[in-house]
């Protein structure tokens, strides 16, 4: 699993951890049923506390992205579903702009331009 | 297709020797004869079961490598076709060289405890079977492997300015671990039977050695878990990731994935020749590193086209 973390990102950490996961698995890296590395390996990897990381596989399993199953581990549940794919995509987008001096406004303007 | 010429060749003349030599000496042997030796001949078989015992286990072999050479993939790789001439010449030399020994050992013996076989003649088998095999996996290996097509670029990942990117996968292969958990509890059983002296010491002894090895090999090598970071690829072995092998990004020098088969490195679990180390725990995608020196790293493990993507981009990243 791939997992991406934006040193700038002011949001809690288990929010990035469960936005990178989200990525990860809206890429294509797992479809539904595939498992997923477990809590401690990701936490490992990343180089933070656990914990923090089962906040964010719990927050997806409420989202119904993931499944939690005793002696199986941690699983995709389903599809991501779209607008939860475009949202996490945009809230990135702004970010990016944000470091580039854009506002929000001008990146509204930038997307009414495309055709 | 040479190569399934030649081995199919190779058969018929073993068989043909392992045939027609008891055959032919057949009125100047005991019946039965001796077929087993500790310091003098201690067991003894009859002609048809001497015959049997010689002939059978070669010809499966061989039909077996010769079915895997027409129909597996077993042939395609270099260290695969060095395994395969490798186990077909040492057998078929083994097997001859048993055969020949026998006869020798029985020829004009009025009775089978007679025949004698000095130990010497034993070592001398295994060792002409044992470097004859040497021998023809080194002949048998052919060229090189290709590499892959000049034209397919090892994949990258674009790296941001501000982002930390990580990959990590974990393999398992069930039937290991399975035999590790076997293993274990034999472990404990032998030994618990053993403490209370219900059993002869020499099968408590081997079956305790058996199922240790069983376990502990297991234990490092029924599954393996791969991070890469900024500082390196660290490998994991085990169920329990311990111990651990770092790999600095600056030994590597490009990273990519292939699909590899047990069959193509010589088994499961952690194998290594000069030059190319696998730990190969299912068949499919692989993660392969090449490094400076020469040498490759294969593991087999999921999603490994984004682990060689990140790896990639952290390289190019380092020198930059």
């Amino acid at each position: 699993m791939l997992l991406t973390l934006d040193l700038n990102d002011a949001r809690p950490l288990h929010e990035q951890v469960a936005g990178a996961i989200r990525r990860a698995i809206g890429d294509g890296s797992y479809a539904p049923g595939d498992r997923l590395p477990s809590a401690r390996d990701l936490a490992d990897v990343l180089g933070i506390n656990a914990n923090t990381v089962l906040r964010a596989l719990r927050d997806l399993r409420d989202e119904g992205l993931l499944e939690f199953r005793r002696g199986r581990g941690i699983s995709v549940a389903g599809q991501l579903d779209g607008r939860a794919l475009l949202v996490q995509r945009a809230r990135e987008l702004l970010e990016e702009a944000r470091r580039y001096g854009y506002r929000r406004d001008d990146l509204i303007a930038i997307l009414e331009e495309l055709p | 297709m040479t190569t399934r010429i030649v081995g199919t060749v190779w058969g018929l003349i073993i068989t043909a020797v392992l045939v027609t030599v008891p055959l032919s000496f057949r009125d100047r042997l005991p019946d039965p004869l001796a077929t087993h030796w500790s310091d003098r001949a201690d067991r003894s078989s009859s002609f048809t079961q001497f015959m049997l015992m010689a002939v059978l286990p070669w010809v499966v072999t061989w039909a077996v490598m010769v079915g895997m050479a027409l129909h597996g993939r077993m042939l395609r790789r270099r260290l695969s076709r060095g395994y395969w001439w490798g186990f077909l010449v040492g057998v078929g030399l083994f097997a001859v060289g048993i055969t020949l020994t026998t006869v020798y050992a029985n020829l004009d013996r009025p009775v089978w405890t007679e025949a004698e076989l000095p130990a010497w003649i034993v070592l001398a088998v295994v060792v002409a079977a044992a470097s004859g095999g040497l021998a023809a996996g080194f002949l048998g290996r052919g060229e090189p492997d290709q590499p892959p097509p000049a034209g397919e670029a090892p994949p990258k990942l674009r790296l941001r300015a501000g982002q930390r990117s990580v990959w990590v996968s974990r393999v398992s292969n069930p039937w290991l671990l399975a035999m590790t958990v076997v293993g274990g509890a034999t472990f404990i059983v032998a030994a618990g039977v053993a403490f209370i002296g219900a059993t002869p010491d020499t099968v408590w002894g081997s079956l305790l050695f058996a199922s240790a090895v069983v376990f502990v090999s297991g234990l490092f090598t029924s599954a393996a878990i791969v991070r890469v970071t900024d500082d390196g690829l660290a490998l994991g072995f085990g169920p329990f990731g311990w111990p651990v092998r770092r790999i600095r990004l600056s030994k590597i020098e490009k990273a990519w994935s292939e699909v590899r088969y047990p069959s193509q490195v010589g088994g499961w679990g952690i194998r290594g020749v000069p030059g190319m180390a696998a730990i190969m725990l299912r068949g499919g995608d692989c993660l392969v590193l090449r490094y400076h020196s020469g040498g490759q790293l294969l593991i087999s493990v999921d999603d490994a086209r984004r682990g060689a993507s990140l790896i990639n981009a952290l390289i190019e990243e380092k020198v930059a």
